[in-house]
């Protein structure tokens, strides 16, 4: 029991943990969204050529492991192109990359269910591609991907997690730490999966609540 | 040289590792999806909470948590498992409860009259379920499951953190040794490519094989 | 003065030819309806007049330009034309009044205010009353939505209208009210081109009907020339048009 108790004094650098967890999912989820959005309006609107290309780029962030990707961005490919990135950075950066590849596919959906009529009648009253992109498709679009979006949070939270194989300071490397200090496993495992648990469904509960606040009346609801 | 064929053999034992844990867990994650998607819709009060509580708590966790709790918490209620069994039933709880999220959409996704013409003609309702409504819901949520069992292969790398020795754990180890860092990693990538393009190959085909046929080609 | 202008106008889809030389004039004030059997090209033709369909032959003018031309300013001449579309194509996420402004302030570059005014003035003109203004597509009704899209077509000042059979995807009972505003736009002297299956219609508002069989105009003259129809193939079209309740050839 008096092991036990000790592990409360762990409380506070456990917590700290939580900004650095925060810091990976808030950057990943944004350099995500700052490749996926583009990516995915131009696999829908560029010619075929550039959609082979950018299928390339999300066959390959979907289809390797995240540790693999770690590894490979940390030990080989940043270091061979001349900067030595830490293990945060490093993990913001692939996780950001994947997660790009992810919401391509998330935006494309949507973009895709915006229906073909809308995109004549904006063309008719003589927008220009641009024009009816930005102001007809994204509008409803960004509006249609929230509940997939707050799925990709769900996922690249818990991915989060295995940037600890780079010793990135989160929520698990400390919670491993704290284990090899007290010898305890259990215990401070089960409060780290408590912990996600109540992140995932703290977070997720926010975008449903943004998803029913921007709602519109009969417009297309979400993508599964 | 030496180091290739070092590097190759190593890594094809890594292989035959990684490939036992997802044969197992995946038909255990399958069938595990499928019996709590089906508890979540049919079954009561009771069975039902406990499967909703089961799945959520399961893809709530990292998959690394679980593997983790496993390994080094269940020993503390005097639990062992070895490295390759803790990891095989990580994989398959995590699985399994996101396999059922799908199967028990796609049986939401069954008509009523399906239901009610099984009842007409003196089916029980485990019979109905079993004979009617999963055969239909299994093939509308295969899709979904082929997914899973393409993220399966990828996570199963996370067995390293454990001490298996599957492919990644192999690179890894080199990685250590040798200062070759892209060669071991790029290798590993395109294995893993080569892994989830063949299975995503698989499963179009077994969807195709399992589709029923209609005018709608 | 002629304001739009299709000289020899062809389109083919893979195996079909749809439009087969199709020669079009349009003076200004003046209305002009299209009619013909399903599949004689009369939507193709109007979606080819402002390039929303891209013929593979021929020449069209609007206001004197011409818009096939290859450095022709296509969304700028599009703004020209009024298209009002048998699918209710409204911006599912804009209201009704958004609709009607999203044109003028992300086209034509008015600012709020103006294009405000000008959004209000517009949609009282299709009898769109205040209380719908702020509703969105999904809770109009469909002859609400179509008079919503003549609004969002109208306002940005075209110099001629199409209309797409506009009242095709209308339950029956709500396309009076669309043809009514349609009828009061073109009694007040707005250019309009008009494909429609309703032959009544067609004779109250139209100053010449243009009938259209398989990819070509067959014929064509004012209700009342049409009435005394010497061309074989016009007659028995209008005949069996007549012959059809309410006058609607489905």
């Amino acid at each position: 029991m008096t092991y036990i108790y000790s592990l409360f004094q762990y409380i506070p650098f456990i917590a700290e943990g939580v900004l650095w967890t925060a810091s990976l999912v808030l950057g990943g989820l944004g350099i995500g969204f700052i490749i996926g959005l583009p990516l995915a309006i131009a696999q829908s609107f560029g010619g075929k050529k550039l959609g082979k290309v950018l299928n390339a780029y999300v066959w390959f962030f979907r289809g390797t492991p995240l540790l693999v990707l770690l590894s490979l961005f940390y030990w080989a490919i940043f270091p061979s192109f001349g900067f030595k990135l830490d293990p945060l950075k490093t993990s913001i950066l692939v996780l950001g990359m994947r997660s790009g590849a992810y919401q391509s596919q998330i935006f494309k959906d949507s973009i895709k269910s915006v229906d073909y009529g809308q995109i004549l009648a904006a063309k008719a009253i003589g927008m220009t591609q641009r024009k009816l992109i930005l102001y007809i498709v994204l509008p409803q679009a960004l509006r249609i991907s929230i509940p997939a979006w707050s799925n990709e949070y769900a996922v690249i939270l818990k991915d989060s997690a295995i940037c600890f194989a780079l010793g990135v300071m989160e929520i698990l490397t400390r919670v491993r730490y704290v284990s090899t200090a007290t010898g305890l496993a259990l215990i401070p495992y089960l409060f780290a999966g408590i912990l996600f648990f109540v992140l995932t469904f703290s977070g997720t509960g926010i975008m449903d609540f943004i998803h029913k606040r921007t709602r519109i009346p009969g417009m297309v609801e979400g993508l599964r | 040289m030496e180091f290739w064929s070092e590097y190759l053999s190593s890594l094809l034992m890594g292989f035959l590792t990684t490939s036992e844990l997802v044969a197992i867990s995946a038909p255990l994650g399958i069938i595990l999806g499928i019996a709590l998607g089906a508890s979540r819709v049919y079954g009561g009060i009771i069975l039902g909470s406990f499967a909703r509580g089961f799945s959520a708590l399961f893809r709530g966790f990292p998959l690394i948590v679980t593997l983790f709790l496993v390994f080094f918490g269940l020993p503390e209620i005097g639990i062992y498992l070895p490295p390759v069994t803790s990891a095989i039933l990580s994989f398959s709880l995590c699985s399994g409860a996101y396999i059922s999220e799908y199967v028990r959409g796609a049986i939401m996704s069954i008509d009523q009259g399906q239901s009610l013409a099984a009842k007409a003609i003196g089916m029980t309702k485990l019979q109905e379920v079993l004979y009617i409504i999963l055969p239909q819901a299994i093939r509308r949520a295969i899709y979904g499951i082929s997914n899973e069992i393409v993220y399966m292969i990828q996570y199963s790398s996370l067995a390293f953190a454990i001490g298996v020795q599957e492919m990644y754990s192999v690179a890894r180890t080199y990685n250590s040794l040798y200062f070759k860092s892209l060669e071991i990693f790029s290798l590993l990538a395109v294995i893993y490519l080569v892994l989830t393009a063949l299975t995503t190959l698989f499963f179009k085909g077994l969807i195709r094989k399992l589709e029923i046929p209609s005018k709608a080609e | 003065m002629i304001v739009l202008r299709a000289e020899d106008v062809w389109k083919r889809y893979d195996d079909t030819i749809v439009l087969r030389g199709v020669s079009l004039n349009l003076k200004k004030g003046e209305t002009k309806v299209i009619m013909g059997p399903s599949g004689a090209g009369k939507t193709t033709f109007l979606k080819c007049l402002n390039l929303l369909v891209k013929p593979d032959k021929g020449r069209i003018w609007i206001d004197g330009e011409e818009i096939t031309s290859p450095k022709a300013d296509i969304t700028r001449l599009r703004q020209k034309i009024g298209f009002v579309f048998q699918e209710l194509n409204l911006f599912h996420h804009l209201t009704a009044i958004g609709n009607v402004m999203i044109g003028l302030t992300k086209v034509k570059g008015m600012s709020k205010s103006d294009a405000l005014k000008k959004a209000k003035e517009t949609l009282k003109r299709v009898h769109i009353e205040e209380e719908l203004w702020r509703k969105y597509p999904a809770q109009l009704s469909g002859g609400q939505k179509q008079r919503v899209a003549i609004a969002r077509a109208l306002a940005m000042d075209p110099i001629v209208m199409l209309y797409d059979e506009p009242t095709s995807a209308l339950d029956p009972g709500l396309s009076s009210e669309v043809l009514l505003v349609i009828k009061e736009l073109s009694e007040r002297g707005i250019t309009s081109l008009i494909v429609t299956h309703e032959l009544g219609f067609a004779y109250e508002v139209a100053d010449e009907i243009v009938v259209m069989n398989r990819g070509r105009i067959i014929g064509g003259g004012s209700p009342e020339e049409l009435r005394n129809a010497k061309n074989d193939e016009v007659r028995n079209l209008l005949n069996k048009w007549n012959g059809l309740k309410d006058g609607v050839l489905v």
